[in-house]
């Protein structure tokens, strides 16, 4: 694919890749491309918890709570440039951050983590994510099992609500 | 035998030398004008997880290398070759054939923004004043005597990341959309993503449009984060009539 890229330099705040990068396309292609029936698309196995990434409410007092931390923890007096490195440090070891990295790399690893589409429960969880707490579910936690059972029914579900939706 | 379908190039193209899902060899079922990249699957229960995605996302790298590809959407599997060449191939012989020639020499590059935290809160307060004076008149207080003015503050921020996000996504959509054909705005979802869109660019203008994203992502030095992906076969620009 190099080929097709161009060889400039590139801002350090672009990151690229190409499809093998693929949690980033993941919902290309699962909603975009061309289909000509929607029932043809046969059990995609625990792949509809991709969605999870988009159910992410901003209306709501969890979230309002979390940023009234997050900004409470801004050092915001007049020595700005001075307290950054230390509030960095603090933002990153913060429970409102690891939560909303949670959050995004959640579905990934649902996908992409070695135990494949097993916590749907967890994702579940991040998308309601109540302020402060730090603690993020460990994604070996939950069974494999429910994860196969259901794929079949599951899988038939997110074909059809996407079928609606585009 | 079932067959997995990738996507629909020229009828004159050879299938890419790269396996397929299940190693199964790729292959083309032509019709006319256009021909369906497939590849066998084992008769069965059949069942298309990570691995499969990726090789789906593989091949169609591949055959994109080679020329123009319509991608198909994950997880199309048709029964014989019959059924691809009716269903597929001659029932949207026209249909097809209009956008092996509109997507030749384009691609699509996929962009997602995304805020540090620390700068997009900073931002935020910086832009509204009420959100500094709510904070000192909590200050010193118990938590559960801040209860509401926590709620109050917090929903004044919520409102500074919407009005920004929207700034912020106006000036990079434009900027890039003014060196693309087209472009696809998908769902932002989290807070922290500014953009998550799809453009359609020419191949000759890739490094133009590359260098207008550089440009967006220094002018903002390091305060949105960008990630590139691509090219890719356009994916989120294809449609057959009829379809969902």
């Amino acid at each position: 694919m190099s080929a097709l890229g161009s060889s400039f330099p590139r801002s350090g705040y672009v990151s690229r890749s190409n499809s093998s990068g693929l949690a980033d396309v993941l919902d290309v292609l699962l909603d975009k491309g061309l289909v000509i029936d929607i029932f043809l698309r046969v059990s995609l196995v625990g792949i509809e918890l991709l969605t999870v990434d988009a159910r992410i409410v901003i209306a709501s007092v969890d979230t309002y709570l979390r940023f009234a931390e997050a900004v409470n923890r801004l050092d915001i007096g007049n020595s700005e440039g001075e307290g950054l490195p230390q509030l960095i440090e603090d933002m990153t070891q913060d429970g409102a951050s690891s939560k909303t990295k949670g959050i995004l790399e959640g579905a990934k690893e649902s996908l992409f983590g070695s135990s494949g589409g097993e916590d749907e429960d967890e994702d579940d969880s991040n998308g309601s994510s109540s302020s402060g707490s730090s603690s993020r579910r460990s994604r070996s936690g939950s069974s494999g099992s429910s994860a196969s059972s259901g794929s079949r029914s599951r899988a038939r579900k997110s074909s059809s609500s996407r079928g609606r939706s585009s | 035998m079932p067959h997995y379908v990738y996507g629909i190039v020229g009828a004159d193209k050879k299938p890419p030398s790269v396996r397929g899902i299940a190693d199964a060899r790729l292959k083309l079922v032509a019709g006319d004008g256009a021909a369906a990249l497939v590849s066998d699957l084992p008769a069965g229960e059949v069942r298309l997880g990570r691995a499969e995605m990726l090789t789906h996302a593989r091949v169609l790298e591949k055959a994109l290398a080679h020329g123009t590809v319509l991608p198909m959407r994950f997880g199309v599997v048709m029964s014989d070759h019959d059924e691809i060449r009716e269903r597929l191939i001659d029932e949207h012989a026209d249909d097809l054939s209009v956008q092996l020639s509109e997507f030749d020499g384009k691609v699509e590059i996929r962009i997602r923004a995304v805020y540090e935290e620390e700068a997009l809160f900073r931002e935020v307060v910086r832009a509204d004043p009420k959100i500094a004076a709510l904070r000192r008149s909590m200050g010193g207080q118990p938590e559960d005597a801040t209860y509401y003015a926590r709620i109050e503050l917090g929903e004044r921020v919520a409102a500074g990341v919407e009005r920004k996000r929207e700034r912020d996504a106006n000036e990079i959509i434009g900027a890039l959309a003014a060196v693309a054909l087209a472009v696809d705005e998908g769902k932002t979802g989290h807070e922290r993503i500014a953009v998550n869109a799809s453009f359609l660019v020419e191949r000759d203008r890739i490094a133009e449009f590359d260098k207008v994203l550089d440009a967006i992502a220094e002018a903002r030095g390091g305060r949105i984060k960008f990630k590139y992906t691509g090219p890719l076969p356009p994916h989120s620009f294809v449609q057959l009539a009829g379809s969902a």
